[in-house]
């Protein structure tokens, strides 16, 4: 009986185990992700997918502790100096402006970091498309065509920064890449950008605004070639002069009248921009360059939604290098008292003056206004980025005919470029060609704190650098200073504000790979000045 | 021999033997309450026959009671037949003896077998402690933390060897912190699994007062039949059950008030002007009030708990409910936490006892206050400049323009309003079959559901509305969760001969699905609206961007079978065998089940014929036992290719739509974490039991360590993946030692000690070829701004949690740091590469130890609980940024001005450098409580009045200058003790239980 008992239990435990067998299932219950599994894409979905390419860009370009930083920083025109209220963070910014950055330093590593992010996408959906996940009928090979472009592009960042880097272009490929050398990254971007270039649109309009037309792809052509001489050792003027040459002569843009409508609010309509990066105060809030320069006062100033952190500021020898009646100084420098836009009530006053990189007050030094911020603005600004503009295209073609003998005709672009600037006094825009045959005005020396200058070098022993200043003064605060410094031989030379050249035999005129790559990658090599 | 004396009023129903009504005490008092009083006589011997002196004969719940004399006899008054004689004396176990019917009693007091026949919780089932053969920590009641418990984490606190319950915050939201045996995982959670009567919880599910004993599965024999959950070991919480006697009702209320334990010492008013005269700040920052920043911000809690239970019924049909109300003030201001907690279990018994059920249901709703961000204010009360005032002339709250992250501490506090409202409802029945004795089947159905409503709002005159432009900002935000559980089970246990055998089968099916949604809003027409009008704000019409609403699913489900066999030879050889199979929908598609098995073998050495004559010996038992348990990721769905459309947006055509990129570097060979554990133990009792415990040595190896691994970037996208590379390994010893030091009829002392030992051991990080790591060190930790460094470094083949920085030795003549260089040679700071960082200590620490000592006089009982831990690191962010007169703009330590190394004040820039890297090593001494039985049975309505008093966090002994050396030992950068830390409280409890 006992037996029998003990066997019904079993049996019973067994029923009620087997009625349940259909609680053995693992599937997961997913609610809110898509898997890529359920993903079934349509034509419809493209620009969505596409769209992943092109996010990478905002935040290498302005993102925080981005590329505006990583060229601007190194450079004579803009310097973070320590605030009664922080800046000295772990000393990043010092490193920046002496030239002293570590394998661990973050601005070179979110350059790498991001670039490769807009590569590994690019790779992906190329990948996905070329798979056949993602159905493209219609102008497959022009889809294609447009990311290789912009992956070239992101590599043309690449190579100026950090130079040594791996080349990747598979996606379903997960094994370790291999470093190439820096004049193997600037052959793949040459040679991609130029089979790119039959396949990109020519418009330029809204529906290709923010992405790679053949125009922004001659640019991205025409900035490698004038590299070239850094990048490979062999200089490229008249590659980069054709590249010019297209843009200038069959492209639909002109110089605004104005050199402010390139940084407005609205300036996705300017005629001048051939590639900008798109931003929004509320879709795409990355562009913080007010907040960086801003002391937390202005707010006040603007009736600002967001508080500015207050940090960095114009280098006061730079400052000195302007014409008084070159209207760019004003358009790019907010100085002097600044009142309430509404009462009039004056909130605080810039001056030029900044004393040293260790020690400054809240309002010391000019902020970066370039960019317009409009009153009541928020934590992002609605300007676009611009990355190439009519009239650098202008000066890089000037600076090529420049070193290849033909300053006049430089002179003509470089003139033309001015003229905007000297509305007031049309006589001070007009430059020789043997104007632009001298040396920098710039006072290079270890500025006191005072303001004196110690140890003055001077400009005038700079080939060319008239033409620096003439860079300086369009495009200051537009992230290119570096690269120029670098071209015209300044970067590991002179001294400037408190920064003085290492002159040890290593230039660091590339940045070191990131450490923290180089643990994760044993194929990667350090940059020959950090070994 | 028969005696018996009976009062006057003699119940027919007591009469059953004739016999005992025939004589009558005349030299007794009559009974005024009209109950019959029975005089029970007797001897008490020991095993060998020889009469007993001096043994407690008590009559369970009343005070009567006597001793025995010289020649081991008693005699004593009873009620009547149902009451409970207990004898006791030192050494000798303790029993308990029904009068029944007799009156004349022979009492033979055996030699205490320690505990052996305790019963002990283990999963899934119970067993007789002496039968046990892995490593269980088991606290009984008697035995908790006395006075305020936060949860039942804090019950436990130093009893347990290798269990370290650390408090690391006074808010009274947060909750104790356990961790076992050291870190055997980085990336998983490491609480341990905690089960309520078998049913997955917390430590706070249940109140305190209603917890009868928590056991904790130690060791990986033990936890293995807890598969993916078992590595941070498993705390079984049993309530209090089912009473077989009449109604009782108990009360346990306490009241108690906070103190902050310690503060750290930053300039007062005076100092900062003392300051101002050094020169170390300008005068302009006297800005000519003095305020106590902290006082502001802060009071002085008083809380108060509640407990009222009551039980009943008979063997058949019995009942327990309670009722917990807390109300608990933080240290902040308006920060507040108040729990309602319910429950109610029911046993009924039929056909013969074949057939239980059991119904729980508990009850819990807590709300709080937790709107203002406590730590950062914290932060602002302490750096703000003590000669600054709270308001400004106007009335409204003082502000400096130029200011970043600097702000007026209370404002936040004062502008907010919100309430966050947490219920959880857990429904329980099970049914327990047993058709033929030793045989149980058994169905355990439980539903837990656990809801949020949480609102918050800023009103327009609030920073953030000032600074954001914007008229107030409302959220709220909802969540619910739903766990379901069913166990089925079978045990059947036989002895024949000299064998008992205990089988056990199961299966388990688990599923949670989390849910929940959220929208926020800007710009109302009035603050009066708070949370409650979402819609009226104006931001939702003007979509710039200022609203937002949020929602979210997922599920994972946990699927299980399991085995377990136990086989006993006559008390001397032990085996158990477990096997768990288990499935989790977390896991990849390869990886979706897994097998766990333990396996643990005892041998009572002291039932062996050559340990017979050593008879101070009474139990002496080795173990040793293995046991394979894992870990799960703490989120769904990570093993799966998964996309998201992105807020990232991109600018097509005109319009800023979203791309969709995939959600992670997909990982489809995601498993969990596997530990194997393999634990020696000697349990040993002497001296009659008045010496014993246990000795246990464990190591625990744990492959497919999870962690988001730095991958290369190319070829990946995203520079992390969550994956199983790592190994790391656990060896550590424990020793439990229980001592009897003193008893008398009188007085009474007992101690209690834990000690514990750990060594960690990262092993590899590079296990899985895929994750081949040039470097063989993983970074952790974060200094914050603005220093912005890593803080520790953990290489391969070193322990978890060294920090890692420069090695300051020296100053200059300026007050800069000077560092010890990559060569051992000294240069300034500022000249440090990243090769000079060097190992500068470690944060967990070696040695843990814990002291209980319990002392009885008469009614009068004194508790002391002491621990500590000792031989590790502390980095102390609060000298690392507030020790620094350089940093003028906020207000700084006193200890500031001192010099440092005794040459000069410091003037370099914030740095992490071994300076602010102190020894933390310290003897807290807890809990001390002191209690008073001022009614112990008898009284007519009230049976038992307990009065005492208890401190919390009473002493600590330590050289460490933070606020507290208890910080947290979890994940890879332990011993950090961050700036914004909430202080510690100590606590003073005054408590009363009544049982009527």
């Amino acid at each position: 009986m006992k037996k029998q008992q003990f066997f019904t239990a079993i049996y019973m435990a067994m029923g009620v185990s087997l009625m349940l067998g259909s609680c053995t299932k693992l599937d997961e219950h997913v609610y809110d992700q898509v898997l890529e599994t359920s993903f079934k894409p349509t034509e419809a979905d493209l620009p969505s997918i596409l769209g992943a390419a092109y996010v990478p860009l905002r935040t290498v370009m302005v993102g925080w502790q981005g590329d505006f930083d990583l060229q601007e920083e190194p450079a004579d025109i803009i310097v973070t100096p320590v605030r009664p209220n922080g800046w000295y963070d772990g000393g990043t910014y010092q490193r920046m402006h002496k030239h002293e950055w570590r394998a661990d330093e973050w601005q070179p590593i979110n350059s790498w970091n991001q670039n490769f992010r807009g590569i590994n996408t690019v790779n992906r959906i190329i990948a996905q498309i070329e798979g056949g996940s993602i159905p493209v009928t219609n102008g497959k090979d022009e889809v294609i065509a447009e990311l290789k472009a912009a992956r070239a592009f992101y590599y043309s960042m690449l190579v100026d920064n950090h130079g040594n880097v791996p080349i990747v272009t598979s996606f379903t490929d997960t094994v370790r890449p291999k470093q190439s050398t820096r004049l193997e990254v600037y052959t793949f971007i040459e040679k991609e950008l130029t089979e790119a270039l039959p396949k990109l649109s020519t418009k330029s309009d809204n529906s290709n605004y923010g992405r790679m037309n053949k125009w922004a792809a001659h640019a991205t052509l025409a900035r490698l070639y004038l590299n070239a001489e850094v990048y490979t050792g062999t200089a490229q003027w008249q590659k980069c002069i054709d590249q010019c040459n297209e843009i200038i002569t069959k492209g639909p843009f002109v110089l605004e009248p104005a050199f402010k409508n390139n940084f407005t609010t609205t300036n996705n309509t300017s005629k001048e921009l051939i590639f900008a990066v798109p931003f929004d105060e509320i879709f795409a809030t990355q562009n913080s360059i007010h907040m960086k320069t801003l002391a937390t006062a202005h707010r006040n100033v603007l009736d600002l939604a967001a508080q500015p952190w207050g940090g960095n500021c114009a280098v006061p020898q730079f400052i000195d290098t302007y014409d008084p009646d070159d209207t760019r100084m004003k358009d790019t420098w907010i100085q002097g008292p600044q009142r309430n836009v509404r009462t009039g009530e004056l909130i605080l006053t810039y001056t030029k003056a900044v004393p040293s990189i260790d020690n400054t007050q809240f309002f010391d030094g000019f902020r970066i206004g370039k960019y317009e911020i409009k009153a009541g603005a928020r934590g992002g600004l609605s300007v676009d980025y611009p990355v190439f503009r009519l009239a650098g295209i202008m000066l890089m073609k000037a600076e090529a005919l420049l070193r290849t003998g033909k300053p006049d005709e430089a002179a003509v672009l470089v003139t033309d470029v001015r003229k905007r600037a000297f509305l007031a006094t049309p006589a001070k825009a007009t430059v020789t060609g043997a104007q632009l045959q001298l040396g920098s005005s710039y006072k290079y020396g270890w500025q006191n704190v005072d303001g004196s200058i110690a140890d003055l070098q001077g400009g005038a022993d700079i080939p060319f650098g008239r033409m620096l200043d003439e860079l300086g003064w369009e495009f200051a605060a537009e992230g290119q200073r570096r690269q120029q410094l670098i071209r015209f031989g300044v970067y590991s030379r002179k001294i400037w504000f408190n920064h003085r050249p290492k002159l040890d035999g290593k230039p660091r005129t590339l940045f070191p790979i990131p450490q923290v790559e180089i643990d994760k990658n044993p194929n990667l090599q350090q940059n020959s000045d950090y070994r | 021999m028969i005696k018996l004396i009976a009062g006057v009023g003699i119940a027919s129903w007591l009469c059953l033997s004739p016999a005992t009504v025939s004589a009558f005490a005349s030299d007794r008092p009559l009974h005024k309450k009209g109950k019959v009083a029975i005089t029970v006589t007797g001897t008490v011997k020991d095993a060998k026959g020889t009469p007993l002196p001096s043994v407690s004969v008590q009559v369970k719940d009343s005070p009567r009671g006597t001793y025995t004399d010289a020649r081991g006899a008693f005699s004593i008054e009873v009620t009547d037949g149902e009451s409970i004689l207990v004898f006791s004396a030192t050494g000798l176990a303790t029993q308990e003896l029904k009068v029944g019917t007799q009156t004349t009693l022979s009492i033979t007091m055996q030699n205490r077998t320690g505990n052996l026949d305790e019963v002990v919780v283990v999963g899934y089932g119970k067993q007789r402690k002496g039968d046990v053969t892995s490593s269980i920590g088991s606290v009984k009641a008697e035995d908790f933390t006395k006075g305020f418990a936060r949860d039942a984490g804090q019950l436990i606190q130093g009893k347990v060897a290798g269990v370290a319950v650390v408090t690391a915050s006074g808010d009274p939201n947060s909750t104790t912190q356990i961790s076992l045996r050291g870190n055997s995982t980085i990336f998983a959670s490491t609480q341990p699994l905690v089960l309520i009567d078998g049913i997955p919880g917390a430590l706070n599910t249940v109140a305190p007062e209603d917890i009868e004993a928590i056991d904790v599965l130690k060791d990986g024999s033990a936890a293995a039949i807890y598969g993916t959950r078992g590595t941070n070991g498993v705390v079984l919480i049993t309530t209090r059950k089912k009473g077989s006697r009449p109604a009782t009702v108990n009360y346990e209320g306490q009241v108690n008030i906070q103190t902050i334990a310690r503060k750290m010492e930053f300039l007062d008013a005076d100092g900062y002007r003392q300051g101002i005269k050094d020169g170390i700040f300008p005068a302009s920052f006297d800005k000519g009030t003095s305020t106590d920043w902290l006082d502001v911000i802060s009071r002085n809690p008083v809380s108060h708990t509640h407990n009222l239970s009551l039980q009943g019924g008979n063997a058949q049909t019995n009942y327990i409910a309670s009722v917990n109300v807390r109300q608990w003030q933080g240290f902040f201001k308006r920060s507040e936490n108040e729990q309602l907690l319910g429950r109610v279990d029911v046993n009924h018994s039929m056909l013969d006892n074949k057939l239980k059920f059991n119904l729980n249901i508990i009850g819990r709703n807590r709300t709080y206050f937790a709107a203002p961000n406590y730590a950062y204010i914290y932060r602002q009360a302490i750096i703000r400049n003590p000669t600054d005032s709270v308001y400004n002339a106007a009335g409204f709250y003082r502000e400096d323009p130029n200011a970043y992250n600097y702000d007026n501490p209370l404002r936040p506090i004062m502008e907010v309003d919100g309430e966050t409202v947490q219920n959880e409802t857990r429904y329980s029945a099970n049914v327990i079959y047993s058709p033929i004795k030793g045989l149980n089947a058994k169905l355990l159905l439980s539903t837990v559901k656990q809801t949020g409503l949480s609102g918050y709002a800023e009103n327009n005159k609030h920073r953030a509305s000032e600074t954001l432009r914007r008229t107030g900002y409302a959220s709220r935000g909802t969540d619910y969760m739903r766990d379901n559980l069913m166990e089925i089970t079978a045990d059947y246990t036989r002895s024949f001969n000299q064998h008992r055998v205990t089988l056990l089968g199961g299966y388990s099916w688990q599923s949670v699905t989390n849910e929940g949604f959220g929208a926020n809003n800007s710009n109302f027409p009035t603050d009066l609206y708070s949370y409650n009008v979402l819609q009226s704000g104006d931001a939702l019409l003007l979509q710039n961007g200022a609203v937002g609403m949020s929602s979210y699913k997922n599920n994972y489900r946990l699927i299980g079978f399991f085995a377990r066999a136990n086989y006993v030879f006559d008390d001397k050889y032990m085996v158990m065998l477990s096997l768990r199979n288990e499935g989790s929908t977390k896991f990849g598609e390869n990886y979706k089940r897994g097998s766990f098995p333990g396996a643990s073998i005892g041998w009572r050495i002291n039932r062996e014929d050559f340990m017979a004559n050593a008879t101070f010996i009474n139990d002496l038992k080795l173990r040793a036992g293995v046991g394979v348990t894992g870990t799960t990721p703490t989120a769904s769905y990570l093993s799966l290719i998964s996309m998201v459309y992105s807020n990232n947006r991109f600018l097509y055509n005109g319009q800023w739509i979203q791309p969709i990129e995939p959600a992670r570097n997909p990982n489809p060979d995601l498993r969990w974490e596997k530990k194997t554990e393999y634990n020696v133990g000697l349990d040993f009792a002497i001296w009659k039991n008045r010496i014993s415990g246990s000795l246990d040595w464990y190591q625990r190896n744990t492959v497919d360590m999870l962690y988001d691994f730095p991958v290369p970037v190319p070829p990946n996208l995203n520079g992390f993946t969550t994956a199983n590379a790592g190994e790391m390994k656990n060896t550590g010893f424990e020793v439990l030692l229980n001592a009897e030091v003193y008893r008398t009829r009188d007085f009474e002392v007992n101690a209690n000690l834990t000690w514990s030992y750990n060594k960690n051991t990262l092993v590899s990080i590079s296990s899985d070829p895929k994750f081949q790591l040039a470097s063989q060190f993983l970074e952790a930790g974060y200094t914050g701004e603005p220093i912005q460094t890593a803080t520790h470094r953990t290489l391969v083949g070193g322990p978890v949690g060294m920090f890692y920085g420069y090695r300051s030795i020296d100053v200059d003549e300026n007050g800069g740091w000077i560092i010890e260089g990559e060569d051992g040679k000294p240069k300034p700071i500022k000249d440090a590469k990243v090769n000079d960082k060097k190992y500068l200590g470690n944060g967990i620490p070696k040695h843990t130890a814990g002291l209980n000592l319990n002392f009885r006089y008469k009614k009068l009982d004194l508790a002391i609980g002491m621990r500590g831990a000792f031989d590790y690191q502390i980095l102390n962010f609060q000298r690392m940024y507030y020790e620094n007169p350089s940093v003028k703009e906020y207000n700084m330590l006193k200890s500031a001005m001192d010099l440092v190394y005794g040459k000069k004040r410091l003037n370099s820039p914030l740095a992490y450098v071994s300076h602010y890297i102190e020894d933390g090593d310290h003897w807290k001494i807890d809990n001390v409580t002191l209690g008073y039985n001022v009614i112990n049975g008898g009284a007519k309505y009230l049976k038992n009045l307990r009065v005492y008093v208890s401190t919390l966090n009473l002493v600590s002994i330590t050289g460490y200058k933070g606020l507290d050396p208890e910080v947290t030992r979890l994940g890879l950068d332990p011993g950090n003790d961050s700036r914004d830390k909430y202080p510690t409280m100590r606590t003073f409890t005054l408590g009363l239980n009544m049982t009527f």
